[in-house]
């Protein structure tokens, strides 16, 4: 099996170094992806079209919003699937008692600089999540560290006292709300009469003129995303660590 | 209001695709534990994504070609686009329509199988029928691996959810869809470094603008696509992950994949062989049509000697399936207008025939406990509504008219002809003899055999269903019986179907 698996590898490994020898130059400003009507529209165009001067923003968010959508719904399927496979539900006593054993066994010292570094990091994220369309960050970076954030309070002091703040419920809720913000304001767009995720149509209800209304939706679909990620990233965790009972945890 | 309806259709495609979307976000928010909850939305949703699909294929008829319309508003390479043909058109509605007749199948199921986590499974669900349609409709080939992505991720995690061996066998499909997955990606890859565009028709027009179609790389992003593209859709020898999967996942999920999955990924080789290469390069220049086709032949005898082997009902349908994937990879790649007509055919008639017979070998393999060809025993007289719906997936499997199986083969076989592959009629010959000779051996045991026959004691206890059904309901008669006669209608309206494909498929 091991040996089949070599070869395998090597077939695919050979063929694919096959191709390499009629690859464009690395970093060659003439090969097809950087000097094509595409890259150079993107390069040069896209701040004018959507003032948003982080361009891999304006790609991801508005030209290619489309892709991004169902990126956030991959991930939000992925916490699903989760679900529906560990969670043991119906386990009697699902909930610890509040304040239960294992809080008070941790570290003095952890608990008490991952609660100092807690809102910290979480403010943080908020920087990266609204200002991801001008410097690089957005919804799924800083959903990752608010994700993250919640992850450390369940590592240093306990599941309970991480899901006192974000409950099971909630991350569900939250997870769907994320989802929803985005699909939904594509919808909006289409009963402004434009298509499907066509920013330009809402310029009659967002302040400023049509590449402000294509800036403030990338903006409001990034928080879609952040809540998304935010709820899945603690969902994953939640599920991985304790096999799906949500229970005591690491 | 004619404005109001031009905006409708307009917008059909778009909800066709996001209608099961919101359905399954609505199910997650407002479905909490109950085992009933989330029916009601999937199948409103559902049935508003049939409207959507429906609406969508007339107008694409009207229209007398193709729609386009710009997600986001941008041009084509800029943006992502949808491009909707008459087979697209078409293959969207079959996959909504079979996931809403399979939600009302199911419904009994999903509640006796989920439990309380009936939500997560309906939310699942939709998203993978969301996936699906996407998958057919857009004109992107980064987008369409994006939602392989969701229809992967969705299956993954429904199988999971069958019975005890369901688990392991969602692993190996989680590794072989992976890898398949994987190699799309490399290929789409090497077609960026070289085209510089992710829109399909763009990326034939790049190719043909800088002549490049004798590039190594350009072979190399055609091959990998290809066998991605295969693993995805179990073509012989890539089906290892497919018999169990689709055996131990629960029955709302082996009734919904088995006519699903394989046919959208035929559907995206005929896109990609036809629109992303063109039909030039894929027959011509990539030099490789012959082999395809002998790896077809092979798929196909194999496929339909392995089904003759088993003693598990579903495990050999399964197998049919490996062997009907056989038959549209050869159709596809013999190279005229009668194979591509016939693969294309195919798709819509093995859709409307699987479902057919797995909803059927469902009911029977829950009312009888039994999961081998011995629950057949008797069962014309046990079961003769359950049978008749039966009968008609196993005659249009077998290819008797005027069953659509009939109709795609005869295209098959005459696009075999044309081209002078001998090699695969002949094996699309034998599959039928051997369908023929697994489906009689069936129906005599069904006719003939004792009823009360002792049911030998099953060695795995596992694959049984836990709660064997007292009667079968008319929920799940219905939906067979709706699919009995859409194998018919397709066989029946065959000319009409076949004219419109021709028209999508010449280029």
């Amino acid at each position: 099996m091991k040996l089949f698996g070599l070869i395998a590898v090597i077939i695919v490994g050979a063929l694919l170094l096959s191709a390499t020898g009629d690859f464009p130059d690395f970093g060659d400003p003439q090969s097809p992806a950087s000097a094509s009507p595409l890259s150079t529209h993107y390069i040069e165009g896209s701040v004018y079209e959507t003032k948003v001067p982080n361009l891999v923003t304006a790609v991801l968010a508005d030209y290619r919003g489309f892709d991004t959508m169902f990126e956030t719904v991959v991930i939000f399927v992925a916490g699903i699937g989760i679900i529906a496979v560990l969670r043991a539900f119906g386990t009697p006593a699902a909930e610890l008692p509040e304040g239960g054993g294992e809080e008070g066994d941790d570290d003095l010292i952890i608990r008490t600089t991952c609660n100092l570094v807690f809102p910290v990091i979480q403010v943080f994220a908020l920087y990266v999540v609204a200002h991801g369309h001008h410097s690089p960050g957005g919804g799924f970076q800083g959903g990752v560290m608010l994700g993250a954030s919640y992850i450390l309070l369940a590592l240093s002091c306990g599941l309970p006292a991480a899901k006192r703040r974000l409950g099971e419920r909630q991350t569900i809720v939250l997870a769907a709300i994320g989802v929803i913000v985005f699909a939904g304001w594509g919808v909006a767009c289409v009963l402004f009469g434009g298509n499907f995720l066509d920013y330009a149509a809402l310029d009659p209800i967002i302040p400023g003129d049509v590449q402000m209304a294509r800036s403030h939706s990338m903006l409001g679909v990034e928080i879609g995303v952040a809540f998304t990620v935010t709820a899945i990233m603690f969902v994953i965790y939640a599920n991985l660590s304790t096999r799906g009972r949500l229970r005591d945890g690491l | 209001m004619i404005e109001f309806f031009g905006f409708l259709a307009h917008q059909a495609p778009l909800v066709t695709v996001l209608a099961p979307a919101f359905g399954a976000l609505l199910v997650t928010l407002f479905g909490r534990g109950k085992a009933e909850a989330g029916l009601p939305l999937a199948l409103i949703s559902l049935s508003l994504s049939s409207v959507g699909a429906v609406v969508t294929l007339f107008h694409v008829l009207a229209s007398g070609g193709e729609l386009r319309y710009r997600l986001g508003g941008w041009a084509p390479p800029f943006g992502i686009e949808y491009r909707i043909d008459a087979l697209a058109a078409l293959t969207a509605a079959a996959v909504v329509l079979v996931g809403l007749v399979n939600a009302v199948f199911s419904k009994t199921r999903v509640a006796a199988e989920a439990g309380e986590k009936a939500p997560f499974f309906y939310t699942l669900y939709l998203f993978l029928l969301a996936g699906l349609c996407g998958i057919v409709f857009t004109n992107d080939a980064f987008n369409l691996y994006v939602l392989i992505e969701i229809t992967s991720l969705t299956s993954y995690a429904l199988i999971a959810m069958g019975n005890r061996r369901a688990a392991l066998s969602s692993f190996n499909y989680v590794i072989m869809g992976t890898v398949g997955a994987s190699l799309y990606l490399l290929g789409v890859g090497y077609l960026y470094i070289k085209t510089g565009t992710l829109n399909i028709d763009g990326m034939r027009a790049a190719m043909a603008e800088a002549g490049i179609w004798g590039d190594a790389s350009i072979t190399v992003a055609f091959i990998l696509i290809l066998v991605g593209l295969w693993t995805k859709m179990a073509f012989f020898p890539l089906h290892g992950w497919m018999p169990n999967a689709y055996s131990y996942a629960p029955t709302a999920v082996g009734t919904l994949m088995a006519p699903l999955m394989t046919k959208v990924m035929v559907y995206v080789m005929l896109r990609v062989m036809l629109f992303a290469f063109g039909a030039d390069f894929s027959y011509g220049g990539a030099g490789c049509g012959d082999i395809v086709v002998a790896l077809s032949t092979v798929a196909i005898v194999a496929g339909s000697l392995l089904a003759l082997a088993r003693s598990d009902i579903k495990k050999m349908l399964t197998y049919l399936i490996v062997a009907e994937v056989g038959y549209m990879v050869g159709g596809a790649w013999v190279g005229n207008e009668a194979g591509l007509t016939g693969a294309a055919y195919h798709i819509l008639s093995d859709a409307a025939m699987t479902f057919c017979l797995f909803m059927a070998v469902s009911i029977i393999v829950l009312r009888t406990g039994d999961h081998r060809l011995t629950a057949f025993t008797g069962l014309f007289r046990k079961m003769p509504l359950t049978m008749i719906g039966f009968t008609v997936g196993a005659l249009s499997m077998i290819g008797l008219p005027p069953t659509c199986g009939f109709f795609s083969k005869w295209y098959l076989v005459g696009g075999g002809i044309e081209a002078g592959r001998w090699d695969y009629v002949v094996a699309l010959l034998f599959s039928s003899l051997v369908n023929a000779v697994i489906f009689f051996r069936i129906f005599e045991r069904a006719y003939f055999g004792e009823m009360d026959e002792p049911a030998p004691a099953g060695d795995d206890a596992d694959s049984r269903p836990s709660q064997p059904l007292e009667r079968v309901p008319w929920s799940m008669l219905v939906p067979l019986f709706l699919a009995a006669a859409a194998v018919l209608l397709v066989g029946l309206f065959n000319n009409t179907l076949a004219g419109w494909l021709r028209a999508a498929l010449a280029i």
